[in-house]
């Protein structure tokens, strides 16, 4: 994080907003636990592991996330009630709204994977509504994972149902014309190989933007009531108000973009199915 | 601009994440729900299709007692129709034997008044010929022949006769 390290080495002369922001900015960083910087370089290793602020809240996450569809299935019956109610509601609207409506009656065969995508992004970005949580795919070291995943599985899909040539050849339409054949070819496999990229950076993006603006506005606050002037009669009670529409928005962009991010993986998928046929 | 880059700790954090909840939901969260998902369903399905069966069934069968209703309905009053006409005969018919029998009786009085005026007039002739000769041999001694005698009676029958007559 280049800029904000700027602006917080020159924090003595800067404005209180330009040091709230950059503390902001600090905060919402990929952080270890420990509370080291995090270094690009070197993190591959295993002996350099550590957990990071994000991963810590995704971890909490998944644990949220086995807990409550383990009590809730060990819970189902015919007639439902309470917390399994919820949670087949649920995976119903997965099973039906997604993977059926998407990929046709094949589809429930792929509601596994589908649905854990869907419930982990699901929990994942409403948890981060829940202060002090950080949403566990507000860091790309967790979009661009499952950006992978789906890539890997829905060419896997692809491969299998296929047969490894007939899919790559069906990388190319048929009837396309002999000599544009190598373009469109190169053309399809740069999209095919944009997509982890697409679904990692829009899921990652859209929940670390939701973040910034709430904490822009959490700082308008803190320093309109620290500097009290008469400019933070205005500002405070409008970023108030922000504060509570965006609270309100950000729980409609993280059901947004659960169901987003999974209904891309289900057309991903299809198209993997059908690719023999157009 | 490093916030673009994945920092690689979080990548080993996610697969393994993936990993298990995969499996777990996979194996032991899904199953359970999606085969009550689908029992539910039937279920459903099943208690639609047998209320509907129950009501086609129920109305069949009001349907059924309508037309029995009616049926009886019919029945009942062809009996009571039949009841009347059958009393009216009898009532017709029984008139019909007491005016007989009436008559009959009247007829056989007739016949027993007449008979018996017949053998009073019988009676009363022989004693009135008896008399009147008696009568007639006290006035005028036994000078009459016995045809005399019978003359005389007869001539005076029939004036008796005539008054009778009259």
């Amino acid at each position: 994080m280049a800029a904000p390290a700027v602006t917080a080495a020159g924090a003595e002369e800067a404005s209180p907003l330009s040091k709230g922001i950059a503390r902001l900015l600090h905060e919402l960083e990929v952080l270890p636990l420990n509370g080291e910087k995090a270094e690009v370089a070197g993190s591959f290793s295993p002996e350099n592991f550590v957990l990071t602020n994000y991963s810590f809240w995704l971890l909490v996450a998944v644990v949220l996330m086995l807990v409550f569809f383990i009590v809730a299935s060990r819970k189902s019956q015919l007639v439902p009630q309470g917390i399994s109610n919820v949670a087949e509601a649920g995976v119903e609207f997965v099973r039906n709204n997604i993977c059926v409506d998407v990929m046709g009656p094949e589809g429930k065969k792929y509601f596994p994977f589908i649905a854990t995508t869907f419930f982990f992004v699901l929990i994942n970005n409403l948890l981060g509504n829940i202060p002090p949580a950080l949403p566990g795919t507000g860091t790309v070291g967790t979009t661009f994972v499952w950006g992978v995943i789906v890539f890997l599985v829905y060419n896997g899909i692809g491969i299998k149902k296929n047969g490894f040539v007939p899919y790559i050849k069906s990388l190319v339409p048929s009837g396309t014309p002999g000599w544009l054949a190598p373009l469109i070819f190169t053309l399809e496999v740069v999209s095919h190989i944009l997509r982890p990229f697409t679904l990692g950076v829009r899921l990652f993006a859209n929940m670390y933007a939701g973040h910034i603006m709430l904490g822009v506005f959490a700082v308008f606050m803190a320093i309109s009531l620290e500097h009290f002037t008469p400019v933070s009669a205005l500002v405070l009670p409008l970023s108030f108000v922000m504060q509570v529409l965006l609270r309100v928005f950000e729980l409609f962009v993280a059901v947004l973009q659960a169901y987003i991010f999974t209904i891309l993986t289900a057309v991903y998928i299809s198209g993997a199915l059908h690719a023999s046929e157009h | 601009m490093d916030i673009i880059i994945p920092k690689g700790y979080e990548l080993y954090v996610n697969i393994v994440a993936f990993a298990v909840l995969f499996v777990v939901m996979w194996k032991f969260a899904f199953p359970p729900m999606t085969k009550m998902l689908d029992e539910r369903a039937n279920k459903i399905r099943e208690s639609l299709e047998k209320a509907e069966d129950t009501k086609i069934e129920a109305e069949r069968l009001l349907e059924e007692y309508k037309v029995q209703m009616a049926e009886a309905r019919a029945e009942a009053s062809q009996v009571i129709e039949q009841g009347r006409k059958v009393a009216e005969s009898m009532k017709a018919e029984i008139l019909a034997k007491a005016k007989e029998q009436a008559e009959a009786e009247k007829a056989k009085a007739i016949e027993a008044i007449k008979a018996e005026k017949a053998a009073a007039m019988a009676e009363l002739k022989s004693e009135v010929a008896d008399l009147s000769v008696a009568v007639a041999g006290k006035i005028i001694g036994s000078s009459l022949s016995k045809t005399d005698h019978e003359a005389l009676i007869d001539k005076y029958l029939a004036e008796v006769g005539s008054l009778n007559e009259n």
